[in-house]
């Protein structure tokens, strides 16, 4: 369980974030949902310890009771854009937090190979990021995430740069992708249908000053998610994010 | 596109000016001496062709070792400024202030202070060349994509790590454009700084060519000079391709 406690985010004297408090189990998909501008990404950037300078946060993060200093191997952040290093091959780029976790060259490499397949880059390894599509760019971002030992996810929106037929079959791929290797994930996203579509809960934020609103869970089973079934939850939101 | 196709268009304008130069030679009587044609330096240029090898090897020699030291120096100096933006802050107003000391006057000076050898010639160059390629290695740097360097640092990487990997390999491309431009004044500040006063060199040539009212041969000291510096360029460009197919295939875009 990773807990967030009187998270407060400041930008100079103006409070971006304000008490913000989650709890989120591993194994869990959590999605943070939000006008633009209310700190989403923001949290996750501190979460990831990567708060950009000129923002200021008070607050405490603990897992499973103990305080925990960030980054921190067992938080894996995934930007907003792939940032597939366009110097490193795929397979490098895939074997990058290995690396810099202490693994040679060479165990990144190994321990990435297997996974090439089941995220559809077969044949790609020793390609550049140049060379993909938008879709294998951001598979590839993704196996870079998930190959790295961790035991939470952050997300940044990581469909937003994907046309709409490509993102919803990579929702439906990413979600299968980490039912395989349950753990904790916290994704930013401004998309109302996306956030349906692949959340255990989602949580709301209003405007700025960001702080949760409605914490929703979502019951129903993926595969039986249809239009229908999830109208009202989408209403909801719809109103709550529609409110100020 | 092929070789060919990239330098025809070039190759064609030169063609053009050379042949009015020389159509304009021939019949408007200029005196040689004032003008020589195109076909006047090249007789001159194969006249003289083994003296002026043994001075364009001077210039090579001085000008290749200044660049090399003056890249390296350049490169460790990018490093210290930007994991100290104290010393960067202290230093960088000196630097600047530095390229405005015109060289009529410092060439003069080296030569007072170190004699009529190596040095002072390298020192010259390593001042001219220096301050292009340490702003663009700064000015790569502060390039480099902030996701990029936000994923390495998420994913537990020191600063130096960071730059090594993230921040470095960002700044290549106008690492390169640094070196050609130092590159172009560094045959520039050679001739320069043998003008001031040297044994051998393609400025001393000059020299001694324009104080015997030689037109053709100063010329023929000019085709030269710039005959070293495409060499130069051609080098830099050779090592651009050589040593890294990874920076060609993938164009550098901040996605």
């Amino acid at each position: 369980m990773l807990r967030i406690e009187g998270l407060t985010i400041t930008a100079g004297t103006a409070p971006l974030v304000e008490g913000l408090g989650v709890d989120l189990p591993e194994g869990q998909l959590c999605c943070l949902i939000g006008p633009s501008g209310c700190g989403k990404t923001s949290v996750i950037k501190w979460l990831a310890g990567i708060l950009p300078p000129g923002l200021g946060a008070q607050g405490r993060v603990t897992r499973d009771g103990a305080p925990m200093a960030r980054p921190d191997p067992a938080l894996a952040y995934q930007p907003q854009a792939d940032a597939l290093f366009p110097w490193l091959t795929v397979a490098e780029n895939a074997g990058l937090g290995l690396e810099i976790a202490g693994r040679s060259r060479r165990a990144a490499r190994a321990a990435v190979a297997p996974l090439f397949a089941p995220f559809g880059l077969a044949g790609t390894e020793d390609l550049f990021p140049g060379q993909l599509s938008g879709g294998m760019r951001q598979r590839a971002a993704f196996l870079r995430t998930i190959v790295q030992d961790s035991r939470y996810v952050l997300l940044d929106e990581p469909f937003s740069a994907l046309d709409a037929v490509t993102r919803l079959r990579m929702q439906d791929w990413l979600c299968a992708r980490l039912a395989e290797t349950p753990r904790g994930v916290l994704m930013v996203t401004h998309d109302l249908h996306e956030s349906t579509q692949m959340a255990d809960r989602i949580l709301v934020m209003s405007a700025r000053p960001g702080r949760i609103v409605a914490d929703i869970p979502l019951t129903t089973p993926r595969a039986a998610r249809s239009e229908a079934a999830l109208a009202e939850t989408r209403m909801t939101l719809k109103s709550l994010l529609l409110e100020d | 596109m092929s070789l060919v196709h990239r330098i025809a268009p070039a190759l064609f304008c030169a063609a053009l000016l050379l042949l009015g130069w020389e159509v304009y030679c021939t019949r408007a009587g200029v005196s040689p001496l004032v003008l020589p044609p195109p076909s006047g330096v090249l007789r001159a240029l194969q006249v003289e062709r083994a003296e002026i090898l043994r001075h364009a090897q001077s210039t090579l020699t001085v000008a290749a070792l200044g660049f090399i030291l003056s890249v390296s120096f350049a490169f460790l100096t990018s490093v210290a400024l930007y994991f100290t933006p104290l010393l960067r802050r202290g230093l960088m107003p000196l630097l600047v202030a530095s390229q405005t000391v015109p060289l009529v006057a410092l060439a003069p000076l080296m030569i007072l202070w170190f004699g009529f050898g190596l040095l002072p010639k390298v020192l010259l160059v390593i001042l001219v060349t220096f301050f292009p390629i340490l702003v663009s290695l700064l000015s790569g740097y502060r390039a480099a994509p902030r996701p990029f360097t936000e994923l390495l640092t998420a994913m537990g990487a020191g600063r130096l790590s960071v730059f090594r990997r993230g921040i470095l390999p960002a700044a290549r491309p106008s690492f390169f454009a640094g070196l050609r431009i130092s590159a172009t004044y560094a045959i520039v500040a050679t001739i320069f700084a043998e003008y001031a006063g040297a044994r051998s060199g393609i400025g001393i040539y000059i020299l001694t060519a324009k104080n015997t009212f030689r037109a053709d041969l100063v010329l023929a000291g000019v085709v030269v000079s710039a005959c070293l510096t495409l060499m130069l360029l051609g080098t830099l460009a050779g090592i651009d391709r050589l040593t890294a197919r990874r920076f060609r295939e993938a164009p550098h875009a901040a996605h």
